[in-house]
């Protein structure tokens, strides 16, 4: 991370704004219905009551954050339809997820394939840290496989009232006002493989837009776009006996060789290990990358085989715009991955769950038509819930991910208790704990001799080569 | 130990991997074109060259003929035309041990995975400069050649166990001198620059704000700012940190003014 580009994606947003002029900008734009009602910052109150029928919502993508949507507007009462391309995706991902996740949103826990209770975290000169002792006997981190897990939520949401459609989502009619619905156009493929699927049409009054990196619905509401990072990743299948240290431990490898601006990775799968990397400065290299982490876990995975290869982009931060009257993006579509650790899953099914739940409080159970106000809502309870992670994360990543010498340095913290205490208790329950204040500042204190330490040697490290 | 195993993918794989090597007359499978570049990287590390994702064909061809040991492993049909099957027992053993040998970082003072201190005596003390140097040596050797990460020889080594004061020694105390003798230049000149402009000495200097503040400024100054470098550096770490907060307050640009956001 020597230097990175900032672009002025801020600039992004107003050359947005000026192309086509927005309908909310202006509340006193002709072009909204005539409200009957004043305006006031009460927002569901003022929408006109819906006659004959509830509010119609689409939730694109059935992943976790459009199953979670749709589970929650289902149980809501409002007519909910969930539109997914591939109902069998086998998705590319670490497939990690806190404890949690396990409780909020009710997994059986014959979902989780493995318990991860222990994890290494290995530097750049191999000095490899075992973290996990301080973990409570309950406390896990689930390893799960994205197909089984998605395949649930929407089984869930669809015996909650939900209506799964499997169709490829392609471009939607933004009405004009505040009343007229949305006109979504998708192939339906009625679950036939490889056809081109027909032409169909549907009317929604809301869109949550959960189709992930490459989101359709970002692009129509032209929500900008976003850095994002590309993650590799190889199945390996490997040996019982080398399968047996990989039961319940997963691995970390941070480096240069590695990446240069994010970690290499042997997660364990069902009966596989996944064996990855990813990055965002340097994705030409990736293949490279991925040579190196596989070198460096060379002894644990010898005599493995590749079943599958396998990338996906990871978004960086959220993208400018969330929001465009009735249409909210939510988990990877909106960019909801943390950084330093890349996770998702959870923040996608939580986004996704909030955003429904804006909508179902918003319409009154789906009696009153939104507005954009109660979408908004959403948005604020999502950053203000979960900014403080989002920042730590950031920081944690610009301080530690930067060079090897703050490789060497944040092994070398993870040796502690405290911060191994921190770091699960914030990961598992999404909490940022305040924490002990003399604690916090003897880790202060030695996480600064760390970096002192790992940087003078790389300054002896540098006199060497020259 | 076949350790090329790992590093091969199955015959399903289409050969984008490593895409520099279109056709070789010695090959007779082309989807095992993958494992020729990562045959390269276990062989040569004598020579320090790790650029196997993007391998040039001129360098492989060169190891194409020691190379044929590739028929060891049973996913391998073809090859058997290359060379005798005995040959390849024995040149694979030697690659085994030659790989272990020239892959992992050897030292005589390092033992279990950390230094040994008791080597690093001089005169009744341990030499901690020597410790620091030969890590040094270690992670510079390891940042060319990094090797793989084993569980039967883990390494434990911790840079903690080096006093504090002989890290402040070797590095704070120079760096520091350097430092001050840049600020002291400085105050003087500037002590005299003012003496001389505006008459007032150096007593009543110090009890004047304004030069209060000058002198705060080039303490920071010769602080901050020591390469040519910082100047830049110093800006752009400005900006990284406020960058992920206006990436995450975008969406609230084109909200109404009634509503506030942090």
């Amino acid at each position: 991370m020597a230097s990175i580009a900032l672009k002025s994606f801020v600039g992004l947003r107003q050359q947005v704004s000026t192309e086509k002029p927005h309908y909310f900008f202006t509340s006193q734009s002709q072009t909204r219905p005539p409200r009957k009602l004043k305006l006031q910052v009460l927002a569901s109150k003022s929408s006109p009551r819906l006659t004959n029928r509830n509010l119609r919502v689409a939730v694109i993508g059935g992943g976790p954050a459009g199953g979670a949507a749709a589970e929650t507007l289902a149980k809501g009462g409002i007519e909910t339809y969930l539109i997914e391309r591939k109902m069998d995706n086998c998705k590319p991902c670490g497939g990690a997820i806190p404890l949690c996740m396990v409780g909020e949103f009710d997994l059986p826990l014959d979902i989780i394939d493995r318990r991860v209770t222990k994890m290494k975290m290995i530097s750049p000169s191999n000095v490899a840290v075992d973290i996990g002792q301080t973990l409570k006997p309950h406390e896990y981190i689930g390893m799960v496989r994205r197909e089984v897990l998605d395949a649930y939520l929407r089984e869930r949401a669809k015996d909650n009232g939900a209506e799964v459609i499997n169709g490829l989502f392609l471009k939607m009619d933004v009405p004009k006002d505040g009343v007229s619905p949305y006109v979504l156009h998708y192939n339906g493929f009625d679950g036939k493989v490889g056809g081109v699927g027909e032409k169909r049409t549907l009317e929604v009054d809301a869109v949550i837009g959960a189709d992930g990196a490459n989101s359709r619905v970002a692009k129509a509401i032209d929500a900008g776009d976003y850095d994002y990072a590309i993650a590799f990743q190889e199945r390996i299948k490997i040996p019982d006996d080398k399968m047996a240290y990989y039961e319940d431990l997963a691995e970390m490898y941070v480096g240069d060789d590695v990446s240069p601006d994010f970690y290499g990775w042997v997660f364990p799968k069902c009966d596989h290990v996944a064996v990855g990397t990813g990055t965002v400065t340097h994705k030409g290299d990736i293949k490279k990358f991925q040579l190196a982490t596989r070198k460096r876990a060379k002894d644990k995975i010898l005599g493995g085989k590749i079943i599958r290869v396998e990338a996906h982009p990871i978004p960086e931060h959220p993208r400018p715009r969330r929001l465009l009257g009735r249409v909210a993006l939510v988990g990877d579509a909106a960019g909801y991955v943390t950084k330093c650790s890349g996770e998702g899953i959870y923040f996608a099914a939580k986004s996704g769950r909030m955003c429904a739940e804006a909508i179902v409080e918003g319409s009154e159970n789906g009696k009153r038509m939104v507005d954009e106000r109660d979408l908004r809502k959403y948005l604020e309870k999502w950053d203000k819930t979960y900014w403080p992670t989002y920042k730590v994360l950031d920081v944690l990543q610009k301080v530690f991910y930067r060079s090897n010498p703050a490789r060497e340095a944040f092994v070398e913290m993870c040796a502690d208790e405290y911060v191994q205490k921190m770091t699960f208790d914030s990961y598992l329950y999404k909490t940022v704990a305040p924490g002990n204040p003399l604690q916090d500042l003897k880790l202060a204190v030695n996480t600064i001799g760390s970096l002192v330490r790992a940087n003078a040697l790389k300054k002896e490290m540098d006199k060497l080569s020259v | 130990m076949s350790i090329s195993l790992v590093l091969f993918s199955p015959p399903t794989q289409p050969p984008l991997l490593f895409p520099s090597s279109p056709s070789k007359p010695y090959l007779t499978l082309k989807p095992h074109l993958s494992l020729r570049p990562s045959k390269f990287l276990t062989t040569t590390k004598a020579s320090a060259e790790n650029g196997a994702g993007t391998s040039p064909s001129a360098a492989t061809a060169l190891e194409i003929q020691p190379d044929q040991k590739v028929a060891e492993t049973p996913q391998q049909v073809v090859q058997k035309d290359e060379s005798s099957v005995g040959a390849n027992g024995s040149a694979g053993a030697v690659e085994t041990e030659e790989d272990k040998v020239l892959s992992q970082f050897v030292d005589p003072k390092w033992v279990g995975g950390t230094w040994d201190l008791s080597q690093f005596r001089k005169d009744g003390n341990t030499d901690w400069d020597a410790v620091i140097d030969a890590e040094a040596r270690r992670r510079k050797w390891l940042e060319g050649n990094p090797e793989t990460s084993s569980n039967d020889a883990p390494i434990v080594f911790d840079t903690s166990i080096i006093p504090w004061w002989a890290w402040m020694k070797r590095f704070h105390l120079p760096e520091a001198e350097l430092l001050n003798g840049r600020a002291a230049m400085i105050g003087f000149f500037m002590a005299y620059l003012v003496d001389s402009l505006t008459g007032v000495g150096l007593v009543d200097q110090m009890g004047n704000f304004f030069c209060k503040t000058l002198l705060f400024i080039a303490v920071v100054g010769v602080l901050l700012i020591r390469k040519n470098e910082d100047l830049e550096n110093l800006k752009k770490l400005l900006d990284e940190t406020t960058f992920y907060d206006k990436q995450w307050q975008a969406t609230w640009q084109d909200e109404k003014p009634g509503s506030s956001k942090n």
